[in-house]
Parts: structure tokens; C-alpha cells; sequence
């Protein structure tokens, strides 16, 4: 089964972030609580970690881009 | 006033976790309660940790703030009515949420007669009928210096009084609003010597504005001279581009010279470190100085 991982509030003041970096490549492995990416908000970078495990199928965003909170940025292939 | 140099690219220790699932349970919790934090208004970079273990800072009175300061985070605009039932519903998430130790702090209320200390009052005798076994921390504002308005939050019986200096003396007209030094330590002095020898004096301050050391250290000797407890040190964030500017991520081999220098001046705790807030882990160093 494919999930979709979307991209969480994060700052109770907005909701358009600068997506960071990935710390998954597609075909990783991912556990619960494994950091999946970073974003950048106004006051921090936040690490946000999975809620699934499986397998990091496809990352939908890049380094660098506007993500908006709900954004799809990757899918999970879960057992 | 100093040169400003543009300082962009956060540090390493600005990373934080985010567990959506806790953050999104205390969002659910605080918005049905319809209480503001100082977390969530201020955006703080503690907020995932926080409201992940399930800690708060409640913000009364809120949540418009009557000053503009240029540090804040928090809204400036035209304040609400007082709301007579928070005081209780502060006490309902803290039961439910299990605290220990409760940060109440609150924006500044100068349209108010009596500046809002009534509503900390109502919020500290709400706390101790509903979480007697809870130690309650208070953060005021100045209240203008008015002794009346201190005298009457102390009578209700916090175990920590706490109010910010924020900065040093040369900085403090350039980032607050209609709050001085002067002001502000008269606050902590009266707070301390009118406080019961159980209750503790608490403030802090943010690095990173433009501070020299040496005016660190004066701030430092300027509050033990008061004898007030607890210090804390923390980076200053610089909220948006409108904001003050940042003048410097500073370094961590500073914070913990500014620790041995103020436990060297006899402060009972201090905490200094990038991500210290005045109420970040205040439950850890009650608990440190009264030996639990």
C-alpha cells in the first residue's frame, strides 16, 4: 500500500515553508520516527519524521522549493 | 547605534524535531480550551519539544499585546475583553495535562486599570484550587513599575516571580516598547524584597542584539545587587524582516562563559544555551534548587 505524506503545520504563524534537504533517498528504508526531511521556517529548521514504515517510494518537492502546509511531498510503499 | 551587518543562514543547533501527532493533540486540547500560549504566538523553536512532551506556557489576556516591542513575535493590536473564565480554564488544561510546574505569563495590558494583574491572580488562585500540587511560575510584565499591581500577584502566592529584563541597558530603548531597564529592575526589586523567603525572583535576557560582554556583565552585577535567583540566556531569534535585526548567532562557548560568570556573581540557577526561553524547562530548574 502506497501512503502519501503530506507536509504538516509546522509554524502557528504561516503556512508556506522553504523545503530543506532530504535525509531519505527514494528506496530507503524508513522507520517511525526516522527523520524524513528538513524545513525551514521563520524561526527554525525542523526536522520532520516519518509516521510510517516502509520504503521511501518518491520525493514529489526539491531542495529549495516553496512547499504550502498539505503539499504532497513523498509517497511510502508500506508493508 | 551600532552598525547593522545582515547575519541569514540559521546555526545547526536551530534544527529541531516536529512530531506532528503531539503537536496536533496540544493544538486540539489548547483550542478547545480556547487558551493562547506564549509558544504559539511567539512561534517559538521549542514549540514540537514542548508541546511533544506535553509542557506550556499560557499566555492570559491575550492575544493582542498593547506594546509593539521589537523583538516580539507576538500581536500587537487592540486588546480583548477580559475574559473572566480563562483564569479557570487555565487550571482545567493544566489538570489535564498533568503539570508539575505551569508557566503563566501575558501580554501587556496598559489599557487595563489595573494592568492585568487581577487576571493572574484569578489564574494562580484557579490553579492552586483545581492543581494544588502544582508549582505555578508567573512572567509578568512591568505593570508600569506599579507597586500595587506587584504586591497583589505576590499575595496570591507563585513559587516563582519572573519578569525579563530582556537586554542590556544600552540596547533595551531600540527593542522595547515603553519599557526601561530602570523600570524593569525596580520590578525585581521590589518583587524581592517583598517576596517570601520561598518564593523565587527570575529573569532573562536574549543574546545576539548587539551586546557587549562587558554590558552583559554589568546587567549581571545590576541583578545580583537586587539578589534576584535565577537567570536565564538565550539567542534572540529574529522573528521577521521586520523585526530587529539580528546582530549575531552567538557562539556556544560564550553562553557557557556567560554560565560561569553568573554562577561565580551567586545566582541559585541559571540557564544559558541558544534554545534557553524564560520558561523552557522552568519545571527543571525549580526542581534543581529546591532539592527534589
Amino acid at each position: 500500500m502506497i501512503k502519501e505524506v503530506h507536509m504538516p503545520k509546522l509554524s502557528p504563524k504561516s503556512d508556506e515553508y522553504f523545503f530543506g534537504e532530504w535525509q531519505k533517498e527514494p528506496g530507503d528504508s524508513v522507520e517511525v520516527g526516522d527523520i524524513l526531511f528538513e524545513v525551514e521556517t521563520d524561526k527554525v529548521v525542523s526536522q520532520v519524521e516519518s509516521q510510517e514504515k516502509g520504503t521511501l517510494q518518491a520525493q514529489k518537492v526539491a531542495e529549495g522549493d516553496t512547499v504550502k502546509v498539505g503539499d504532497l511531498v513523498a509517497t511510502i510503499k508500506v508493508a | 547605534m551600532m552598525e547593522k551587518t545582515h547575519v541569514t543562514s540559521k546555526p545547526q543547533w536551530l534544527k529541531v524535531t516536529y512530531d506532528q501527532k503531539k503537536v496536533d493533540h496540544m493544538d486540539d486540547l489548547l483550542a478547545g480550551l480556547k487558551l493562547n500560549t506564549v509558544c504559539a504566538e511567539a512561534n517559538c523553536p521549542n514549540l514540537g519539544e514542548c508541546f511533544g512532551s506535553g509542557s506550556a506556557a499560557f499566555m492570559i489576556l491575550g492575544p493582542n499585546c498593547t506594546r509593539a516591542c521589537r523583538f516580539c513575535d507576538v500581536p500587537h493590536g487592540h486588546p480583548a475583553p477580559v475574559d473572566l473564565l480563562e483564569p479557570a480554564r487555565v487550571a482545567e488544561a493544566t489538570k489535564r495535562l498533568g503539570l508539575s510546574h505551569v508557566v503563566v505569563t501575558s501580554t501587556d495590558r496598559d489599557d487595563l486599570p489595573d494592568l492585568g494583574a487581577g487576571q493572574f491572580v484569578a489564574t494562580i488562585k484557579a490553579l492552586r484550587r483545581l492543581t494544588p500540587k502544582t508549582t505555578i511560575e508567573v512572567l509578568t510584565p512591568d505593570f508600569q513599575g506599579r507597586t500595587d499591581c506587584i504586591d497583589a500577584v505576590l499575595a496570591a502566592g507563585p513559587d516563582v516571580f519572573n519578569h525579563n529584563m530582556e537586554t542590556v541597558r544600552s540596547i533595551t530603548p531600540h527593542v522595547r516598547n515603553r519599557a526601561t531597564y530602570e523600570t524593569s529592575l525596580a520590578v525585581l526589586r521590589y518583587a524581592k524584597e517583598h517576596a517570601p523567603q520561598n518564593m523565587y525572583v527570575k529573569t532573562g535576557i536574549m543574546l545576539g542584539l548587539g551586546e557587549t560582554d562587558a554590558e552583559v556583565y554589568q546587567l549581571m552585577d545590576d541583578l545580583r545587587a537586587i539578589d534576584v535567583d535565577f537567570l536565564t540566556i538565550g539567542q534572540y531569534v529574529q522573528p521577521s524582516p521586520k523585526h530587529y535585526q539580528l546582530r549575531e548567532w552567538v557562539p556556544m562557548a560564550r553562553y557557557q562563559t556567560y554560565y560561569k560568570e553568573a554562577v561565580k556573581r551567586g545566582f541559585k540557577f541559571v540557564a544559558s544555551s541558544p534554545l534557553v526561553r524564560s520558561s523552557y524547562k522552568a519545571k527543571e530548574e525549580l526542581e534543581a534548587v529546591m532539592g527534589k
